[in-house]
């Protein structure tokens, strides 16, 4: 399975893995903002890159849970060399 | 703890989980009433253990005071920790205000006996179920002794001097001896106490080893220390967390001073070696008074550590006999645990906790489920005893053979 993450599902991975509510909207609307202004730890992305690993059977790119902002995190699991090419997210 | 040009550490803000109140006040009322709370082990997958009798805290929702944030990163204990944080910074009226322009004045320093056991079993379920990948990352901070401290720091942006001590049961005093310390070497407020959830099944299974654990069936006569039908002990979940502030800051910021931590001293005497604490509590107690410059004939009220075995409480009764002289028989003993259980390090902070409200109230607490005392002590059974008490001794003993002794002094009161 090599669906794209999209920003909702980053959300709810948010929201399982480290507790955080966030609007989706707020990632799109803020592409800069840092995961940690979103209250999001180093320990809570390497719990998302964990789960989606899991759910895709395929390890995530090796820098994955290094990434600094929502939008780094979707390019990079996005872009992957085993999933499709995104025109955007 | 402290000459008087030194800088005392008083005691401004309680904030209790323990399993006959979550706030401070239900704790109290239900302290003072002497009700018992013991009852049968309800917790998921303890049905069949050995343990029946236990005190645990229910109705408790730990989402009503912490953001879920911080729940799904921390184990049950860290959850007692920071609600009862919580609490204590309101009771004490200290808010972000009072130490935002000066984060490393405020430190937190907490006792753990033993971690994470409900947070570290799910994971370990995990492990062996479903495999490593399935650990969660929050496995490597939640079940650690040190979980408690660093999340209430990181929770309320406390930067000061931040320490976990480890030292068994008595650690929940030794814990508050630190902040004393801490204080005295310049920091304004320390965030401090202990609070344990030792019910998962994982964690009871793990107490299953000690003789000392009582495995009786009926609540009512699973612990009674100092009686003839002293069984062993029933283990509890819960604490307490204290604001100590240093009594001058407090003053200023306009805190009401509720009791002067006056002295402490803690020794150590070997694992369950029961007889040879008679002479280590006695040293510890000692100690205390003499680092609280106070005499025995002084202490108004022994809040014991009353373990509940033969042997440990006769050697509790002779150490007070042994330090406290003549006045050992004659001095208010209690131990309101007996209705509650023993919370490990939140034991004792929970025993500070009701010698500080016992001091304001001028009550005593009596010792539910305890009857026909058979030691030469005047232990408080039955309903509360009111008395002046201007100064209490708080014991603990733990398991793996520490001992501590505190004394706690009546607070000025609220500013005048």
């Amino acid at each position: 399975m090599n669906a794209q993450l999209t920003l909702n599902e980053l959300a709810a991975l948010m929201k399982s893995a480290a507790g955080l509510t966030v609007d989706p909207k707020e990632l799109a609307n803020r592409p800069d903002a840092t995961f940690a202004e979103f209250g999001l730890d180093s320990l809570g992305l390497l719990g998302i890159v964990g789960e989606l690993e899991n759910r895709q059977g395929r390890p995530m790119p090796t820098d994955a849970e290094r990434c600094k902002t929502p939008r780094d995190f979707l390019d990079l699991v996005n872009t992957a060399p085993e999933s499709v090419p995104t025109t955007g997210a | 703890m402290s000459s008087p040009k030194e800088r005392r550490s008083v005691v401004t803000g309680i904030g209790v989980i323990a399993p006959n109140g979550v706030s401070t006040e239900t704790f109290w009322k239900a302290t003072v009433e002497g009700i018992s709370v013991l009852d049968h082990v309800t917790r998921d997958g303890c049905e069949h253990l050995p343990l029946k009798v236990a005190g645990e805290v229910r109705g408790f929702d730990p989402g009503d005071l912490i953001e879920e944030r911080y729940l799904v990163q921390t184990d049950r204990f860290t959850h007692f920790a920071m609600a009862a944080a919580n609490l204590a910074l309101d009771d004490a009226r200290m808010g972000r205000a009072d130490y935002n322009d000066s984060p490393f004045a405020v430190g937190v320093v907490t006792a753990a006996g033993s971690g994470g056991g409900e947070f570290g079993q799910r994971e370990l379920q995990r492990l062996w179920g479903q495999g490593s990948r399935y650990v969660g990352p929050y496995q490597s901070i939640a079940w650690f002794y040190a979980a408690s401290t660093g999340q209430i720091s990181i929770r309320g942006g406390f930067k000061g001097p931040c320490g976990v001590v480890a030292s068994d049961e008595a650690g929940g005093l030794d814990a508050l001896a630190h902040a004393a310390r801490t204080i005295r070497r310049g920091t304004d407020a320390v965030v401090v106490g202990a609070a344990e959830a030792p019910l998962a099944p994982y964690s009871v299974v793990c107490q299953l080893g000690y003789d000392d654990l009582s495995r009786l069936d009926d609540p009512a006569r699973a612990y009674r220390p100092f009686t003839s039908g002293a069984c062993g002990f029933v283990p509890a979940e819960g604490g307490a967390m204290l604001i100590v502030e240093e009594e001058a800051a407090a003053v200023d910021r306009g805190a009401t001073v509720r009791a002067v931590l006056a002295g402490h001293a803690a020794t150590f005497t070997g694992a369950s070696l029961w007889e040879e604490s008679r002479e280590g509590l006695a040293h510890a107690i000692r100690g205390a008074l003499q680092d609280a410059r106070c005499a025995p004939e002084e202490i108004d009220v022994v809040f014991a550590d009353a373990l509940g075995v033969p042997a440990a409480d006769r050697a509790e009764a002779l150490a007070l006999a042994d330090a406290l002289g003549r006045h050992a028989a004659q001095v208010p003993v209690t131990a309101p645990k007996t209705g509650t259980g023993r919370a490990y390090c939140g034991a004792p902070v929970l025993d500070a906790a009701a010698a500080v409200l016992a001091m304001e109230h001028g009550v005593v607490p009596p010792t539910p489920n305890v009857v026909d005392v058979c030691h030469d002590l005047d232990v408080v059974t039955g309903r509360a005893r009111p008395g002046e008490l201007r100064t209490a001794l708080v014991l603990s003993r733990g398991l793996m053979g520490s001992n501590a002794a505190m004394v706690l002094r009546q607070g000025s009161g609220s500013p005048s």
